[in-house]
Formats: structure tokens, sequence, C-alpha cells
């Protein structure tokens, strides 16, 4: 999972704020190859390491990296598939919630020695639901806030998503059909 | 499969039956169509009109030489594979019975490996499934795997372009940018091994001691810088020239055994070098070994060849190239 969050990391940076700021960050991590490979192992707490590196260069909380990672990661357009793989969780932003738990199975399959957390979501009340997420990824939680935020508006819903303690993160879903969905195909045209 | 199953007589209405099965067909006993689940309908277009014979809607694949639904229920158990008639590029599996002794025919089909490219040709969407059909993984997984495949084709452009680059950097003399020790021996061993004529020049700098002493280490270094070049300049992309030692270079002239070429190229190397430059890098001596002195070419006996002519070369006055014939 470090690997996977470190390239999203460096991809945030590199188009959100350009390849100065990028160099920074790892001139002051003392990383000797400015690339990590989504694909290859980092040692476990690497991705937390260099967040916090990315939030002093960028003097914002890491916190709000993540999320802002999360966001990065939907909404993107050159990373439009990470947006299509979500959205095959459901017609609705309901049935996409419920689809969370499914995510670790699903992503395993494509990547089988991925360590994907166990999401859990309950459903405490009416369009009120609570999603747990336990990873020794500190920054796991924050990106799952972002990733939740960017596809409400995806699919047209309006939420209140408070990440809470014991990596508990409320979500409440205002408006169900708040703006029209963003359109989804099923299968992406030939090519 | 043949479980014990209760005998509960059940009945769905049509509502159901599209809700369970979207992609149903329902034909009469004599296989005329009464109902079209509303997927099935999709794929079979304007030809989904109830009372037309199953036999018009498909070509069956198989059970082989099966055409119409008796046929295929009689032949092929209850499993078969149908291609609709009207064109749309979607292979059908399914299963059928017939429902009592002389009533109608339910079958059941899906889209089998063909799902991706029928949920794109008829721009099929989530709701046209039944919520327990795989459908969803099998596209989810498609695209993800596609995705995984993407990443690492890129890493491996990655990493062989920086493997590459590490090669050509552990093959390169770093002051004069020619080729080093490792890579002429690398060269010479290859060359010897293909049995093809070549020539060895080995070049040593005459007085650059000197320039190094009186001069300095920068103006001994500008003077190799100058010699790299100009042996770039003066070898062809299949020769290799290398700095091998101190003030000691190799060139390697592919394809030439030929006395006077040699000498002629090593001729027009010294005069290169012996051609005042901001720092008079003084001359340069040259001894030349031939790969076709031998019968069988070898690396070491080559260098020391060349190295023997190389010392005569220096004894005769320096600032001259020296071929020794074969045996001296």
């Amino acid at each position: 999972m470090d690997a996977l969050l470190l390239r999203s990391l460096q991809g945030y940076v590199l188009d959100t704020f350009g390849l100065s700021e990028w160099q920074e960050v790892c001139r002051r991590a003392g990383l000797t190859v400015g690339t990590f490979e989504p694909m290859l192992r980092y040692d476990p707490g690497t991705a937390d390491r260099i967040a916090l590196v990315v939030a002093a260069v960028l003097g914002r909380s890491v916190d709000t990296i993540w999320e802002d990672v999360g966001i990065y990661l939907v909404t993107n357009p050159d990373r439009e598939g990470v947006r299509r793989l979500l959205r095959f969780g459901g017609t609705c932003y309901a049935d996409f919630l419920h689809s969370l738990e499914e995510l670790p199975g699903r992503a395993r399959l494509a990547m089988p020695h991925l360590e994907a957390p166990d999401l859990t979501l309950d459903e405490v009340g009416p369009d009120r639901f609570e999603l747990r997420c336990h990873s020794p990824l500190r920054g796991l939680q924050r990106v799952l806030v972002g990733l939740l935020t960017a596809m409400a508006d995806d699919y047209g819903a309006l939420c209140l998503i408070e990440p809470g303690a014991d990596d508990c993160t409320v979500i409440s879903v205002l408006d169900r059909r708040h703006a029209e969905a963003r359109h989804f195909h099923l299968a992406l045209p030939e090519g | 499969m043949q479980a014990d199953v209760p005998a509960h007589r059940i009945e769905l209405d049509g509502a159901a039956l599209a809700r369970f099965m979207p992609m149903h067909l329902l034909l009469d006993a004599e296989g005329r169509a009464l109902s079209f689940g509303p997927t099935l309908a999709q794929v079979l277009r304007d030809t989904a009109v109830p009372g037309s014979r199953f036999e018009e809607l498909f070509e069956v694949r198989s059970p082989g030489g099966a055409v119409t639904i008796g046929e295929v229920l009689a032949r092929g158990g209850n499993r078969f594979r149908l291609v609709p008639r009207n064109g749309v590029k979607a292979g059908l599996r399914g299963l059928g019975q017939r429902l009592g002794p002389q009533g109608a025919i339910l079958l059941n089909l899906s889209f089998g490996i063909d799902l991706i490219s029928a949920v794109r040709e008829l721009a099929l969407t989530d709701a046209d499934f039944a919520a327990n059909e795989l459908a969803m993984e099998l596209l989810y997984l498609a695209e993800a795997n596609a995705a995984v495949t993407r990443e690492l084709r890129g890493l491996n452009l990655r990493l062989e372009g920086a493997r590459m680059a590490a090669e050509e950097e552990a093959m390169t003399d770093p002051l004069t940018g020619l080729r080093n020790r490792r890579a002429a021996d690398l060269v010479l061993e290859r060359m010897c091994a293909a049995r093809t004529g070549f020539g060895l020049l080995h070049m040593d700098l005459d007085y650059f001691k000197a320039v190094n002493d009186t001069l300095g280490h920068a103006a001994g270094d500008f003077v190799l810088e100058t010699v790299g070049r100009i042996l770039r300049e003066q070898v062809r992309a299949e020769d290799c020239a290398a700095r091998i030692g101190g003030d000691e270079f190799v060139v390697i002239v592919a394809g030439r055994s030929d006395p006077k070429t040699l000498q002629a190229i090593a001729d027009r190397i010294i005069a290169r070098i012996s051609r005042p430059i901001e720092v008079r890098g003084g001359t340069a001596s040259i001894g030349i070994a031939r790969s076709t002195d031998f019968a069988v070419p070898d690396a070491t006996q080559l260098l020391a060849s060349a190295d023997r002519a190389l010392y005569a070369a220096k004894h005769a006055g320096r600032g001259r190239a020296v071929l020794l014939g074969a045996g001296e």
C-alpha cells in the first residue's frame, strides 16, 4: 500500500504544485531517486514519512494533504481509471458506499500481493453511515475521506463527511440527488 | 447439480421473471417467442418480436447440427451456445428447459467472454444485469488488469532505461568519454571469438609525465580530454577507442587487417596529436598488432604483440607507429 500512496502523493505534488516543489520534497527527505514506483515495495511507514515532508514543504497540515490526494485520485482527468473502478461499485452513492466492503477483495483480484486494509461499513441510521478502516498507514483514513468527498460529487450526492476517532469516518447523505451525476459508461470505447 | 429439490410449485409473473432473468426467452412448445427479458430485447433489437421462431432469431453454435430449440434441448441436454442472427457480435450461452411435458420452454441466456464488447456495443448499464450476476466484477477486473499491466509496462521501460544508462556508465571513461579498459577487453574478446580480421593499436603519449609534472594535473587532464576528442573523431562507429590506463589508449579497428591501412590510421592519429594544442601534449607512439598474425586470435597475445610494437616505436625515437611482422 505504501507504494500506491507514495505514487499518488508524487502525482499530486507534481501535477498540482510542480517539479520544483517535488524536488524540494525529495531533497529534504534525502531521496536519491525522485520517483516512486507503484509496483515496487517500500518500507512500511515510508508514505507517512514522505507526507510529513510534503506537509512541511507546502506549509499545510498532513491531514489536508492526504485528503487532497484522495480528491486528486478521483478528479484528475489523467487518472480517470481510479474514478471508473470506484464507479463500478454501484448506480447510486449509497450502493457505492456499500460496495466499499468489497473493495479490498476487488483490489486483490488485480494485485494479489496488495496488502489492502479491511473496510467495514455500517448503516447506522437513515442516510447515515460509519466507515471503519484499520490500517497501519496513518494517512489512509484521510485519503478515504478525500475519495468519498470526490465520489459524492461524481454521483451528484450532497454529503457531510466527518473523520472521527478510531479510524471511523461518519458519512451523512443530506441529498441523494443534489446534482446531476457525472456520466459513466460501463465499457470504455475500444482502443 | 441435481440436489434434492423440494417439490414446491411456484409461479412467477412476467415482471418477476424479467427482474430475476433479464436475458430470458420464453417460447411456446413449438419454439415461437412468447416474451423476452429486457436485456435480451436490447440484444435482439428489432428482431425481438413475439411470435418469431427461435431459429429465425439465433444461429446455434453448439450443440453442432441443431437448428430448432427442440433439437437443441434434445441433443445438448440443457446447455447451448448461440449467436443472434441480427449481426450483434455477442456470443450467448445459456440453459433451457421445458416447463412441463407439453408446456412452454424457458431459456436463460448470458454473455460469455463477449460481455465487454456487448456492453460497449449495446451501451448496457448496471441496471441491465441482475444484482447477483458477476458482470460488474468481470468489467471491473478487465479494467483493473489493464491498469496494472500498463503500470508494469511503464516500470519495465523505466528500469530498462536505467539499466542501459548504468551499463553505459560502467563502460565509459569519465574523463575522456572514451570506452574504458573493461569495455575494450569485452570488445577484444568478442572480436577474437568472431575470428574476423581486425587491427589493434596500442598508443601511449610521449612525455605525458613531464606535462603532468611541470604544468600540473589540470593541464594533464586537458591533454587527455583533447586526445579523447581526437580519437573519437578518427574512429568509425564500429571501431572501439578506449583509455585503458593513465596515458595509455587502445583503438580496435574493426574489419581492417591490411598493414598499410592500419599504418595510415596510426600515422593520422599521431599527426593530429602532434599538432600544437593550447597545451603542448607532445607526441604519441603507437604499436600495431593484427588479428590475422595469429592462427587463433587471442586477446592476451594480441595485446602483448601490440605492446612489443609500441616498445619498438619508443625505442626507434618516439612519435611514430610501428607494426611488427608475425613472429617478431
